[in-house]
């Protein structure tokens, strides 16, 4: 039973680590590790499939779109041309895309610090608290994680309706008389803050219980020793607490990047990217250009691009995890 | 052993599939249900033509036709254009689609719509109304067969205006602002105008000589901007402030018979059928409706209007495309036009058949105002300038306290881009 | 000491309302009568709770068809990504081989692919094989929009548990298959739960495939599309709408109360170690 080809179990190095030789013998071990090896990839191949079908291909079929001339008439009747870069000529040339990719930064940038500085405040609250109280904190944003976001997309139009939205109502009876029937969804600025507020309110729970995790491993003796060096607890959170976390802050950060690039339902659903374009990002850009326009190959050159400025992102982050797969399992 | 484990994992994957496929064998699905020999699917836009009217329209159809079973599914304007689009380009599509008259152009152009020239004559096309037939037509043939026109008119509330004292309709504009200003008091709202009725603006416009888009040569030019334009935004602003529609949303949400029906709005702009969703809302209402031509800037002339209007489509993807012909043929046909014009005060799509509205007080009123009907500019990119909502923005924007000028030089270039696009 | 902790449990409280308050707004909203809602002032306690915005949501057209539909795709997309990933997330966490870093390089960039944009790519993919207007096309598709992150979070719950486990177990005569039946399935499970979960909504809220693949079939059409016209179908009534959006959030809910503890503590040991 012990040739069940413990080798590929937890080796200490990569697939060419020599068999040790079973009770079989060495013929029977090379065998066996031979049909072993193939374990992994058949595990990993239903995967592989389905991603390639189902993901590959239409991406495939995407970045071919991007290079043909396809509007209604081509999707209906089939039978594309082929037009070569035009339409990366025409989306890159216009300055419109442009202040889309600036935007698109920009709306990241912020939901993804906001997120971060408001979760690492959170867990290290939670760490902090007595236990009833934990628990209910804790229920709490677990209660906002599980709120889908077309609920949560409704409740927000709700709370910021301009006339009976209770959002005005505190406002006005706070003071601020200017707010009475204030139409928060007619202005840019404040449809762009009402969608990150929501964007932030939606994620935070996520990363704060995560890290909040995260910190109940680091071991109590280090927190002492440091404090016991007269350190602050500024100075603890940088000498010791982002130190032991530094790759749990890196997944989280890159997680929240990857979902707030990409976050399309809200937007698309409180403001459709306007008023005046003033929440267009690139994901709902392309669904405009697509869907909207029926510029289909438009469309497909933008988030074709999309894809790419994802990943000259994400790369740093992509090239230290590629590296660090390596050495730890 | 192992052989054992691969076994379990390809069960666990089966079931998963097989669960995942199971779930939507289950559903029945009525649209393909084994019932009728032939089930046709119709796709009617919210609130063209009243529940029942659609409802014995099918009664009468399917005892006419037997082993013909209508499915009519009623959609909503949101997103109608990637809906239908998607319908044309599938293998299986509804059999006949309703689409607006500013839109018909673009799916006519597609390639995905059945041509139905050589049934004009039958249909009896020569009678057509103009507004409703050229769009469909693309290069001398018929793709859009015309279903019924509409244009706006101003609804009242009549209780309302007795308790203000106003005896009389406005004839201009002046008097307009002035009665509306008398109703707007006390809990009522003079008029509920949301802030993106742009159809309405588009009047205003007219009313004052511009136009939404101007073509020189072969070059458009988003006319926004211009003083005439200009203009009648102002008087939109003006009269949006007399009652409490929002001015970051349009007439469908929330749809504004709804608002009127609470019974506290004094008047509403709406194509004369709207008062029949009215009534459904609030019985109370009836008998209590007026209808009047919405003023023009003098006595002489009534306000200028969008001529709106539906075609009926069959898509090349359907499947019972002579089916569907028959259905086309009743709801062009003189019976369903008499009856739709009586019930929701429609123009008919036959010029020969206006004599049914006579007597309605709507219809009349819609008459009047059709003698300064105009049409959106003739592009076919004209309805992704719809799509993109660069007209309600820029009125949102205007209204809420936003430089108008600049407003409007802003959305005029976007509307020339979006009509430059070659397609 | 109580004193000092005050701001503490004050930013505590802080957090507990910001977090709870929509929620609470939207359920008490539900159970309002019209005229309460349309108060000047609002009431933050419903003073007279009425069921009657919950019977328009019920009783409006197809509700409980399309809640049933989205319940079927989105439980076959969950149970279809857990039984692939648990596999894969396997191989991860517990081999190695030639192409190991590749693979979970791949499983990391799917998690950015632009879903909205392939709209077009699966629309045609779907026509083409005959799965337009099917509901198992969807099933499909939230199944591999969910597969890289339940792999991801999977595979961290796996290499969470000592190996040693399964090593001592199959010294003790039991088969691999039988070492992870019996050893890593049970450990495994909490970490299944919370991950099912995450999927579960995933593909409870999605909207733009639903919209796009179910075209003429209506009677297949899933919850988030329908409520999508909440404005067309409810109006004004914010009652009924708010009623819609509780009910829509019900069934994640029900999960996350009855696994709340497990899910937490679950999510939490597969996040350190992933």
């Amino acid at each position: 039973m012990i040739s069940e080809a413990p080798e590929t179990y937890r080796p200490p190095a990569g697939p060419h680590t020599p068999t040790r030789p079973g009770p079989g013998g060495r013929r029977r071990a090379a065998k066996v590790s031979r049909a072993a090896a193939a374990w992994p990839y058949l595990l990993v191949l239903p995967t592989v499939v389905g991603t390639a079908y189902l993901l590959l291909y239409p991406l495939l079929r995407n970045v071919v779109i991007s290079f043909q001339h396809f509007r209604t008439g081509e999707l209906i009747r089939g039978g594309a041309a082929f037009v070569g870069l035009e339409n990366y000529q025409d989306v890159l040339g216009s300055p419109e895309f442009w202040t889309v990719v600036r935007r698109t930064l920009a709306w990241t940038a912020v939901n993804v610090v906001l997120i971060m500085v408001i979760s690492t405040l959170t867990a290290l609250m939670i760490a902090r608290l007595g236990r009833r109280m934990r628990l209910a904190v804790m229920s709490a944003l677990v209660l906002t994680w599980a709120t889908p976001v077309l609920a949560a997309t409704t409740i927000f139009q709700w709370l910021f309706q301009s006339r009976l939205g209770v959002v005005n109502w505190l406002l006005v009876t706070a003071g601020f008389d200017s707010f009475d029937g204030y139409s928060w969804f007619a202005d840019g600025d404040s449809t762009f803050a009402i969608l990150v507020l929501l964007v932030v309110w939606q994620s935070v729970p996520f990363a704060a219980l995560t890290l909040y995790a995260g910190l109940t491993t680091i071991p109590a003796e280090l927190y002492e020793s440091a404090r016991i060096d007269g350190a602050g607890s500024w100075q603890v959170f940088r000498g010791v607490t982002f130190p032991m976390l530094r790759s749990l802050f890196g997944l989280i950060t890159s997680l929240q990047v990857i979902w707030v690039f990409k976050c399309f339902a809200q937007i698309w659903a409180i403001s459709q990217g306007g008023p005046d374009d003033a929440t267009t990002t690139l994901p709902v850009y392309a669904f405009q250009v697509a869907q909207s326009l029926h510029r289909y190959d438009l469309g497909s050159a933008i988030s074709t691009l999309t894809v790419l400025i994802l990943l000259a992102v994400l790369v740093v982050h992509l090239r230290r995890m590629y590296s660090r797969e390596g050495e730890e399992l | 052993m192992r052989s054992r484990f691969l076994a379990a994992a390809a069960v666990l994957t089966i079931t998963a599939v097989l669960t995942a496929c199971s779930s939507s064998t289950e559903s029945p699905g009525p649209a393909g249900s084994a019932a009728a020999p032939t089930t046709l699917t119709v796709w009617v836009m919210r609130d063209s033509v009243s529940d029942s009217l659609l409802k014995s329209f099918a009664a009468d159809y399917q005892a006419a036709h037997s082993g013909v079973t209508l499915d009519i599914q009623i959609q909503e304007w949101d997103g109608i254009g990637q809906k239908v689009t998607s319908a044309l380009a599938s293998n299986d599509a509804p059999d006949v689609i309703e689409v607006g008259n500013t839109q018909v152009a673009e799916y006519a152009a597609s390639g995905g719509v059945k041509d139905l020239t050589d049934k004009a004559a039958e249909l009896n096309g020569t009678d057509w109304l103009p507004g409703l037939a050229e769009p469909g037509k693309i290069d001398g043939r018929q793709y859009g067969i015309p279903w019924y026109a509409a244009n706006r008119v101003v609804i009242y509330n009549k209780d309302l205006f007795a308790k203000a004292g106003v005896t009389a309709p406005p004839k201009t504009r002046d008097e307009w602002i002035d009665i509306t200003t008398k109703l707007n008091k006390g809990g009522a709202q003079g008029i509920y105008l949301p802030g993106q009725n742009w159809y309405t603006l588009a009047g205003f416009i007219w009313d004052e000589g511009g136009d939404l888009a101007v073509q020189e040569g072969t070059t458009w030019k988003g006319a926004l901007d211009t003083p005439q334009a200009l203009a009648g935004m102002d008087f939109y602003k003006k009269l949006q402030a007399l009652g409490d529609g929002p001015r970051d949303s349009d007439e469908a949400n929330p749809p504004q018979a709804d608002v009127f029906a609470k019974g506290d709005v004094a008047q509403l702009i709406s194509a004369p059928g709207g008062a029949v969703a009215i009534e459904k809302a609030n019985p109370e209402l009836k008998g209590k409706l007026g209808f009047f031509p919405i003023p023009g800037k003098t006595a002489d002339k009534p306000g200028a209007v969008f001529t709106g209007g539906s075609d009926l489509i069959i898509p090349e993807a359907s499947k019972n495309q002579d089916a569907a012909y028959e259905v086309v043929k009743a709801l062009a046909g003189e019976k369903f036009q008499t009856d739709m014009a009586k019930e929701m005060s429609y123009v008919p799509n036959r010029v020969s058949l206006a004599g049914v509205l006579s007597g309605s007080e709507g219809a009349a009123a819609m008459a009047v105002g059709a003698a300064n009907g105009h049409a959106t500019p003739n592009s076919p990119n004209w309805a992704a300038v719809e799509a993109k909502n660069v007209i309600k923005e820029y009125m949102t924007a205007a209204l809420t306290g936003g430089d108008a000028a600049a407003e409007a030089a802003k959305a005029s270039q976007v509307i020339g881009e979006i009509l430059n696009t070659k397609s | 000491m109580r004193l000092r902790r005050l701001p503490l449990n004050l930013a505590a409280l802080a957090v507990l309302v910001v977090s709870v308050f929509p929620v609470y707004w939207m359920v008490v909203t539900a159970f309002k009568p019209t005229r309460d809602i349309q108060a000047d002032t609002p009431q933050f306690i419903p003073l007279h709770p009425t069921l009657e915005h919950f019977r328009t949501a019920v009783g409006a057209d197809g509700f409980g068809l399309f809640w049933r539909n989205s319940l079927l795709v989105s439980a076959g997309a969950v149970l279809l990504a857990l039984a692939v990933a648990m596999l894969a997330a396997f191989a991860v966490a517990r081999m190695r081989w030639r192409g190991r870093k590749a693979f979970i390089l791949m499983v990391f960039i799917a998690q950015m692919a632009p879903w909205e944009a392939l709209l077009i790519p699966m629309f045609i993919i779907a026509r083409d094989t005959g799965m337009l207007d099917k509901l198992s096309m969807l099933t499909l598709i939230y199944f591999i929009v969910t597969l890289p992150f339940t792999i991801v979070t999977l595979r961290g719950f796996i290499a969470a548990i000592p190996a040693e486990l399964e090593e001592a177990a199959q010294m003790d005569g039991a088969s691999r298959a039988v070492a992870f039946r019996r050893v890593v399935l049970p450990l495994l499970a909490p970490g299944l739960m919370s991950t099912s979960l995450f999927g579960f909504i995933t593909a409870w809220n999605e909207f733009a495939f639903a919209n796009a693949l179910i075209i003429k079939n209506q009677d297949d059409r899933t919850l988030p599309v329908w409520l999508s016209s909440f404005g067309n179908i409810f109006g004004t009534d914010w009652g009924a709408t708010m009623a819609a959006a509780t009910l829509f959030m019900v069934p994640v809910l029900l999960i996350f109360l009855a696994l709340q503890r497990r899910v937490t503590t679950g999510f939490i040991a597969g996040a350190v170690k992933g």
